[in-house]
């Protein structure tokens, strides 16, 4: 197993978000970790590159801990694991092609020259090449969130963590998203985990499903055991039932 | 909670901001010293900090000119009647304290609301995160070009602060007193401790603003309402910077230029 999370704690002052989080990703595997707003999941995903420090419990990544790895310590396991953020993040004074050839100065010292004609190329293959001199707020939402992938997958990372890559995206843009996700897993083989409240998504492109609730797991399985499960929960998030049992 | 609880946990929280203030300091000093500072960068933050503070600064520093030698002058009438030494007094004060402290205060807050703002804004929607991710040092790239910018452009404000204070003080004191300007434009009250003094403050002040403003918009936590909440910490504990700074300055300057 390529990523495994063993009882991960976290609180943010006296709020307890993850009680004790933990399962496996399989190599090349699609996984989804769904859950309703506040629940933990996006701040899970960040323990995993560092972004944020569990209060207990650990996380390995390809058998090696990475849960007390310094700040330093984490840059190589950013390499090989890129996140998209909920948020495009691109940086504003930065064109397309710049923010795509960041990751490239900065992890394997290229020449902006150099760095430049990579992004380039990496733009070209999310269909974004002809926008490579413009500035992300002159760019919509879908076409931002493509560049941001083509950012995140720039170093060819083994595996790529994907926070709500489908919200705020019209159908049609988040489809193609969906795609772009799949065809990582199949075609390169690349393991990704999706932070997704999008149904679409989720039952569209899912290997596995984590589904968290009151900071644990409450369920995991694969589409179809979501579907056929009689968790009251489970159900009532699935089908985006207002009433039921769930807490929020 | 116990008083002694409250209290100490005010301490604790007290302790803990001066320790990361001085930890944001130490690495970003390093950056700076180690020439991994962009020069677009800076020159894009002079601009910002520097450039765009000019009218603010030249605004408040002439009307505050204006009322510390009006306010003065009427002070010193009620004992002599006589201001011929009213401008070399405010020269040596000007110059050595209240130009650079005043001037420091004004931008504390227009600077160092700006640079909370737009780092706790790039917190909060992640783009620090996202830096991060590309090996880039949030320190380097955000904080240390904001600090050489603000260190250059506070130092030769603050001097300009000082220019503005002084003319319009002059023209005050001409205009409502009748002190002649020769009379006001008189130095002979100012000795070097006087200008190493105002200028080291200058320069404490260009470095100590961004320092303390950076760290509270990286520290940023929650959305919009958390943005908010790390402006206003960085108006509060940059203005604070200002006044203790100002104290050990003057302090240490008494002591080594007592005249």
């Amino acid at each position: 197993m390529s990523i495994r999370f063993e009882h991960v704690r976290k609180a943010f002052g006296p709020k307890e978000v993850l009680k004790d989080v933990g399962f496996e990703v399989g190599d090349g595997e699609c996984f989804f970790i769904i859950g309703a707003s506040g629940v933990g999941k996006s701040v899970l995903i960040k323990h995993l590159i560092g972004l944020l420090r569990p209060d207990g419990g650990s996380i390995y990544l390809d058998g090696e801990e990475v849960s007390r790895l310094s700040e330093k310590a984490f840059y190589p396991v950013r390499m090989k694991c890129a996140m998209v953020f909920q948020n495009s993040t691109l940086f504003d004074s930065m064109t397309c092609a710049q923010n795509v050839a960041l990751p490239l100065r900065k992890h394997k010292n290229l020449a902006m020259k150099d760095a430049l004609v990579e992004a380039q190329r990496r733009l070209e293959t999310v269909h974004m090449g002809e926008f490579a001199d413009a500035f992300p707020p002159e760019l919509g939402d879908g076409m931002q969130k493509r560049v941001a992938i083509a950012r995140a997958l720039t170093l060819d990372p083994e595996y790529v963590l994907f926070d709500e890559p489908t919200t705020s995206l019209d159908p049609v843009s988040a489809r193609r998203v969906d795609q772009m996700i799949r065809e990582l897993c199949d075609k390169v083989g690349v393991t990704s985990i999706v932070v997704s409240h999008d149904l679409a998504s989720i039952f569209g492109i899912a290997d596995r499903i984590a589904m968290l609730y009151k900071g644990t797991v409450r369920m995991l399985g694969t589409p179809e055991d979501f579907r056929t499960t009689d968790d009251p929960v489970v159900q009532q998030f699935i089908t985006g039932q207002a009433d039921g049992p769930m807490e929020v | 909670m116990s008083a002694l609880a409250t209290t100490g946990e005010a301490v604790l929280d007290v302790v803990r901001d001066v320790k990361d203030i001085l930890t944001m300091a130490r690495r970003t000093v390093r950056v700076v010293l180690r020439g991994r500072v962009e020069r677009k960068a800076v020159v894009e933050q002079m601009h910002e900090i520097g450039n765009r503070s000019v009218f603010f600064i030249t605004v408040t520093m002439g009307f505050i000119g204006m009322i510390l030698v009006f306010q003065s002058a009427l002070q010193a009438l009620r004992i002599v009647p006589d201001l011929t030494i009213l401008g070399s007094t405010y020269g040596e004060i000007l110059i050595r304290d209240i130009g650079a402290s005043i001037g420091g205060m004004m931008l504390a807050t227009r600077v160092g609301a700006g640079i909370a703002a737009e780092i706790g804004s790039m917190v909060v929607t992640e783009q620090v995160d996202a830096l991060r991710m590309c090996s880039a040092d949030p320190v380097e790239y955000l904080v240390a070009p904001r600090f050489v910018a603000s260190v250059i452009m506070t130092f030769c404000l603050l001097i300009w602060a000082c220019f503005v204070a002084y003319i319009t003080g002059m023209l005050t004191a001409h205009m409502v007193f009748d002190v002649n300007y020769q009379t006001f434009a008189n130095f002979m009250l100012v000795d070097r401790g006087d200008v190493i003094i105002g200028l080291t403050k200058c320069l404490a002040y260009g470095a100590a603003i961004p320092i303390v403003s950076a760290q509270r918009g990286l520290a940023t936590f929650g959305g919009s309402e958390g943005v908010g909440a790390a402006t206003t910490s960085a108006v509060v504990s940059s203005s604070l910077a200002v006044i203790v700074l100002q104290f050990i300055i003057s302090a240490i300057g008494y002591l080594i230029f007592p005249g």
